[in-house]
Order: structure tokens, then sequence, then C-alpha cells
């Protein structure tokens, strides 16, 4: 399985692919990553890839990835094209514009974004930033995006290897936090279970 | 061999457990995308500090530390990036007439693309041009493998070896199976002799017998682990690296074989993986060229195989066709992907090479990629290039410094750093930027040049330090007329926060003295020297301004940390905003964004600067405690 994991530099994305795979090698598996590490991490376009079986390079190729999960709007659909016709993808609603659209440079299309992404039958939305916002830190939103599409039943990683995962690659100050992120990520899914969208 | 488990490693992290697992007993470095990992991995893991390991104040310095530590017959790594190699050039070059005795690993990370670098400079070129026998792993458990037999190799042969990952390996990582075992240190001791003094007719016996050896390590290349010729088709395909890796995927994709062999079957082809690169491995080529009737050769940056393999045909008169970049069938540019790869590979199977139009040189980085038939053509969306962060004070003092000069014909000097970002629109404050340190000395040339202008270079504290002193001297010295501002964020940011010189501890947390970058300019003969506080902007301009005005050389330091280094207890908050976007316009910071006509302040993204309450005309912009 192929999955990639896109965003803006800060967001965490490294993050949620260690615990992938973390969770994929507890599970017994074979798995592969790939980062994004240097300039790009300062506020730039960031994606992590996540392989699992007998894959020999760490890179997912273009329209290969299984299941795209974006902590941010713009990256979804910079990234969609990466994402298999029949993939699945999780999208955070968070909005991130580059300074180039606040000075009016570049338009940040966010309808034409979400329209363009909703356009795959398995593409959901969730708004992980302001999920991770109430539990106190916009910082977790990674761990909300994790803990949806586990609900959604997009991973196929154990829940006990993911969460396990997650505790091995977080400080334990944060531990609470994570947790909650990850509980509030998976309430929201299993809630509009049927819906392309969580809202509220 | 005992194994402790597998563990998910980066490709840098496997090198640095494979070097300690090899008994390295100093491992020295300057932190550079994508190498940086790689000491940090080893400082983190020498719980016992049996190993010395040191951020140096450049490339130069950390070879030259490991030379001696390896002269001394203990091992040693050197490590940094390709273009921390042109650093270290001087040392290298000479280093491999000398020999080692201990064994000694330097580890240079080259970037394709480039993803964080100013060159697609290639370091096999560099190990060709100073007789270093070079590694290029494919894959990061392979990297972990030749941290492990560089140090033999190394030893067996006298020789440094450079081992060479790119940085699809050092920033991917998988499941490696560790040794348990960890090699014991060898006993060190400096014996004076006068194989470690380079003279010129040591030079001339020492050049003919390093080319000796080369034929050599070729030989034992040719049946190295890291070489291998499979399949046994009549076209073939030469890959490095870790185009090996990619190629194996497409292959599979492409044939939908069971496993490798029966892809290579259904192709007919033959695949010569190539790891252990320099020498060249003649006798495994050979028998490659003489089974293909043409072959392609994939290979990231310099057509260094490619060169090889005609070098051989030519010598050797072998008659079989080879495409590459040379023959203009590769782009000479760029990463080699997955799309890239299927694609030079598709047109090789398809046609004889001499039929294939050359490939141009690739205009843009190859981000486009395919989309199923029933998709809408990719849609354009708003680029998003790295900016200095919320918070950060080098968008301070670039204001500060274009606010005190506003109205005056002024050059800014770049250098390398996070600062590198202060080229970005609206600040639009970095007018060149060439290498480490060169800031000073370009502006310079510029003064001199063009004396009507009022010229200014930046520089951090970190490349200042490495490599910036030099230039301060040489400024002093020959009475130059420019304005040198130090930007001090009590880091080295770029790379992920290392320690420097200027901040009093070392990479394994010893306390040690603290060099300040003031006396330095003093004692380097600077008359002017200040230190402001950039985000105080009114005397910051005030400080810019002495600067400019003082005849002969000035020396502003700006100090502040940078915003990575503290959480913040303060926020901007923008109330009934004017919507004139003033602030907008002016500094450009990632927090703060338009939505129905007035400022917002992203509150997950802002720091607590004041710098867009200091800005704003109206006092609408005010900075509050955090909740």
């Amino acid at each position: 399985m192929d999955i990639l994991i896109a965003g803006v530099g800060g967001q965490g994305t490294i993050l949620v692919s260690k615990i992938l795979a973390g969770a994929a090698l507890l599970g017994g598996g074979r798995v592969r990553t790939g980062e994004t590490i240097g300039m790009s991490q300062r506020g730039g376009c960031v994606v992590s890839h996540v392989r699992t079986g007998a894959v020999s390079s760490s890179y997912i190729p273009p329209g290969g990835a299984d299941l795209l999960l974006a902590l941010e709007l713009c990256e979804g659909a910079r990234n969609l094209p990466r994402l298999k016709a029949t993939g699945a993808a999780v999208v955070s609603t968070a909005r991130l514009e580059p300074v180039t659209a606040a000075l009016g440079q570049e338009a940040y299309e966010e309808e034409t974004m979400r329209a363009y992404i909703a356009a795959r039958p398995r593409a959901r939305f969730i708004p992980a930033d302001r999920a991770a916002r109430a539990l106190g830190s916009e910082k977790a939103a990674n761990i909300v995006l994790l803990g949806a599409a586990f609900a959604w039943g997009l991973l196929t990683m154990d829940e006990g290897s993911l969460l396990a995962a997650l505790a091995q690659n977080t400080p334990p100050a944060f531990a609470a936090l994570n947790r909650a992120a990850w509980r509030a990520g998976a309430e929201a899914a299993r809630n509009a279970a049927d819906d392309r969208e969580v809202t509220g | 061999m005992e194994k402790q488990g597998k563990q998910i490693l980066l490709g840098n992290e496997a090198i640095a457990l494979g070097a300690i697992a090899a008994g390295a007993r100093l491992v020295a470095g300057y932190p550079g995308t994508p190498s940086t990992e790689v000491l940090q991995t080893v400082a983190a893991r020498n719980t016992d500090g049996a190993i010395h390991v040191e951020w140096s104040t450049n490339e130069k310095a950390a070879l030259e530390v490991a030379a001696g530590a390896a002269w001394s017959g203990a091992r040693a790594m050197a490590v940094m990036k390709q273009v921390g190699l042109n650093v270290a050039a001087d040392p290298l070059m000479s280093l491999v007439y000398l020999g080692v005795k201990g064994g000694l690993v330097i580890v240079v990370a080259d970037d394709p693309g480039p993803i964080s670098s100013q060159t697609e400079q290639d370091t096999r070129f560099f190990a060709a041009f100073a007789n270093a026998p070079a590694l290029d792993p494919s894959c990061p458990e392979e990297a972990y493998a030749m941290a492990l037999r560089a140090f033999d190799l190394s030893e067996r042969y006298g020789l440094p070896v450079i081992l060479r990952p790119t940085t699809k390996v050092c920033h991917a990582s998988a499941a490696i199976e560790l040794s348990a075992e960890r090699r014991p240190f060898a006993p060190a001791r400096f014996e004076k002799s006068a194989r470690w003094v380079i003279f010129p007719p040591l030079s001339y016996r020492r050049h003919g017998e390093i080319k000796a050896q080369q034929a050599q390590i070729g030989e034992e290349f040719s049946v190295s682990e890291f070489n291998r010729l499979e399949g046994d088709g009549p076209l073939g395909i030469a890959a490095g690296g870790v185009t090996y890796a990619i190629l194996r995927d497409a292959l599979m994709a492409r044939t939908g074989a069971e496993d490798w062999p029966a892809a290579l079957a259904a192709l007919s082809l033959s695949v010569l993986k190539v790891g252990a690169v320099f020498p060249p491995p003649k006798a495994l080529y050979r028998r490659f060229l003489a089974r293909t009737e043409r072959a392609l050769v994939l290979e990231e940056l310099a057509p260094v195989i490619e060169e090889q393999l005609l070098a051989l045909k030519g010598a050797e008169n072998l008659t079989a066709g080879v495409a590459g970049k040379l023959s203009g069938f590769v782009a000479p540019n760029g990463e080699l992907l997955f799309e890239q790869v299927a694609r030079y590979t598709e047109e090789f199977l398809l046609a004889p090479p001499v039929t294939v139009a050359a490939a141009a040189p690739l205009a843009a980085p190859p981000v486009a990629v395919t989309t199923p038939e029933s998709e809408p053509a990719p849609l354009v969306w708003p680029r998003r290039s790295p900016v200095l962060c919320a918070g950060c004070p080098h968008r301070a003092s670039f204001y500060a410094v274009k606010k005190a000069t506003r109205g005056q014909r002024a050059v800014f000097c770049g250098d390398i750093g996070c600062y590198t970002l202060g080229n970005a629109a609206p600040l639009d404050m970095t007018d060149t930027c060439l290498c480490m340190g060169a800031g000073l000395t370009v502006a310079q040339g510029v003064k001199t040049a063009d004396p009507q202008a009022l010229v200014f270079a930046f520089i951090g504290d970190g490349t200042f330090f490495a490599s910036g002193m030099t230039g301060l001297l040489n400024a002093a010295y020959n009475r130059a007329d420019i304005n040198i501002v130090i930007l001090d964020n009590s880091t080295t940011a770029m790379t992920g926060h290392q320690s420097h010189p200027g901040l009093g501890r070392t990479v394994m947390g010893e306390e040690t003295v603290k060099i300040d970058a003031a006396a330095v300019a003093r004692a380097l003969g600077a008359g002017f020297v200040e230190r402001a506080d950039p985000f105080d902007l009114p005397a910051a301009m005030d400080a810019a301004r002495r600067a400019a005005s003082h005849p002969g050389l000035s020396v502003l330091i700006f100090t502040a940390p940078c915003s990575g280094l503290f959480r913040p207890t303060l926020i901007c908050r923008a109330e009934k905003c004017s919507g004139c976007m003033l602030c907008i316009r002016e500094i450009g910071c990632p927090a703060l964004r338009i939505a129905t006509g007035v400022v917002e302040v992203n509150a997950a993204l802002c720091h607590g600067c004041g710098l867009c309450a200091r800005v704003c005309p109206s006092g609408r912009l005010r900075l509050e405690a955090r909740a």
C-alpha cells in the first residue's frame, strides 16, 4: 500500500509518516518511507511517502498512491494527481495561504480546490485544524487526520500498532494531547461515516 | 553476525549507525542538507561519550581533524554536503597522496534536483579527480552496509573512501537489520614518519602508486556485493545509486512480473547495478558490454558511469551502443524520478537510441504528473515557496535596513542560510548569493567597481564563523567601505538548529568557550561594531543609518533568537483593521492573511514578534499576552 502525506512545511507530515511506518513494522510488514527535509520545511510544499510491501524505492510513482492524507487544502489539490483513480483521500480543510497569495500575486481559490478534490469519489474532508485547535493546539491536526483515516477504515495497520507507534514517536509530555487528537479525529469520522465531509 | 532486530532508519541514520558499528573513534562534520542527520545521529547514539563528535567550524576543518585521527590509527569519519566538499577540496586532494592508517570515510551527500543546494555537482567526479574510491548506495539498507565496509576498504588500501549518498537515500527510511556487534576502537598512537609530510618527491612517487592501486580496487569492485550484473538479455541498462531501486520498481510495474528475474527475462534485459563506482569495475563493465547490443545508462547528476563505459568501449573496441546523458538521450539536469526512469526505459526498449531525439535540458523540475484519463486537466495551484517563518528576526533586520536606506541606491549582498529567503517579495533584500561567506567579499568587489552604491552584506552567525571571518579581515585590511550585517539568531537555523562557536556548547552538549562575534569583528580590524535588537525598529534603523554613514568598514550585529528556539508568550491581534494592507505589503509575514478585505492573524503561526504591530499605521494590530 502506498500512502502519500502532503502538507505545508511545519505541519508535521514527517511525524505521520513515522507513525505509519512504525505501525507497519510492529505489524510485521515491510515498509519504506521517503521524506522532504530541507528548505521546504520553512513553509514550502512537503510530502512524505509511506510504502508497505515488496517495493525497492521509497518514492510512490505518479498516479500510484492508494491513499492521500493532506494536512492543507491546496496541498491536497496539488497532490491529487499522485493518487490512483480508485484511491482514497482524507483532506484537511485547513487553509494556509502562501505569502504570494496574500500579496495578491496569486489566487488561492478555495472553492475550485474543494471541487477538484471532491470530484474523486473516495475523497473526504475534515476540519482537522479546527478540531485540534479545540483541544488546545493546532499542531495536533496531523494526529486528528490520522485518527479519522483509521476510523474510516483507510489504513491497513491495526489500532494497537498505530497508537504504540504514536507513543514511540512523540514526547511523553504531549501523550494526552495526541491521544485526544486521535480520538477526536476517529469520533468525527465515525459520526460522519456516510458523509463525504466532517462538519462542525 | 549477531543481530539486534530491525529499526526504521533514515539513510543518514543508517550511515551513522554503520560508522558506530565499524568502530569510528572520531566523527567531524559541518551541517548541510541532505547530510545533517548523519552527525546528529552519531551524537545522539554516543551515550557513553566514547566517540569524539564535533560540528567543526567548516568542512575543511572537519576533514583535517578526521585526517589527524586517521593518521594516528583511529577510524574517523568526516560528514558534509556536496558544496561542503568544495570547501574541503584542498585537504582532500592532498590527503589521498598521503593516505591514511586508520580507516577514513568521507560522507558527502549529493543533492540531485537540486532540492536544498546551490549546485547539481557530482561528488563521484570529485572522487575520480582526487583518486579516492567512491561508494554510492541505492537504498538505506545498502547505505548501512557501505558505511560498515568503507572503513575496511579504507584501511586495506590506505586511502580515504568517499561514501556518497543522494537526497533520496539520505531522507528515505527502511527497516534495517542492525549488527549487534561494535568493533572495538583500534589502538591509536601517532607514529612519526615522513609519510605524513607532503613534499614534491613523495607526491611523484605516490601518484604512481595511487594509479596502480586503482586497477586493484577496480578488480575488487568487479566482484563487490555492491555491483551486480543481473539478467542475461541483449539489451542493457546500467543504473547507479538510487536510480537502480527506482528502475526495479519501474520494470516490475511495466511487466507485472512475479519477481525481478522474471521482469528482466520478459524484457530481454541485462541490468548492471553500480554501487561501488570509482575506480570503475572494468571487468564487470566488460561483461556487461560484451553481452549487450545496446545499453542505456541511468544515473543522476553527471554521466560518470556512462563515461566509464564509453572509455572502456573505446579502449577495447567494443561495439555496444551506449545511450545516456552524453548521447543526449537523457536530460542532463534534475532528478531521475519514477516517471523519467519509466519514460527513458520505454523509449530505449522501443527504438535504437540513435533514432531518438535528444533530450532537452529540463526547464523546470519535473513535478508535472500524469492523470487518469477521466480526470480534467490538472489545474494550476498557487506556488508555495519556502519563506522566513512568522516571528523570524531576519525579517525585522531586513526591514530595518530597507527602511533606513530607502531613497538611496543600495546593493544587498546575501549569503547561505535561512536569510537567503530574504530575497522574496515583499522584502526583496537579497541581490547576490554565491556560496558560504561570499556575500562579504562579493560586496567588496561591488563597492570597488561601483563606488557610488551603498553596499550591505548580510551573513548569519553560523555562516560568519564557518566562512565569513576571512572576508571580514579582507575588508578591513583592504580598506573596503562596506557595511556588514551579522544576523545573530543564536543558532544554525536552516539545517535544524545546530550549535556553533558562538553558542558556548558543543554538539555533545558540553560547555565550551563562547566566541563573541563583535569581539572577533574588532579583532579582525572593524572600527565600527554595534549590536542592535532588530525588533526595536527605530533603534535598529538608527543603527543601520549610523553604519551606512560610517566612513569605511562597519559591522552591525542584529541580535534576536530564532523563533524556533522558544515558545511564544505573545500574539498579535487585528481589531477593526482598516484594510490598508500595509503590513502585508511591507513585511510579508506568513501569519498575516486577507479575509474579506481586512487583515487576519493566523494564531497558530503568529509568534508574537510584533513587527506587524510596529508597521501598522493605525495601531490596529496589537501585541497581547497569549491565552
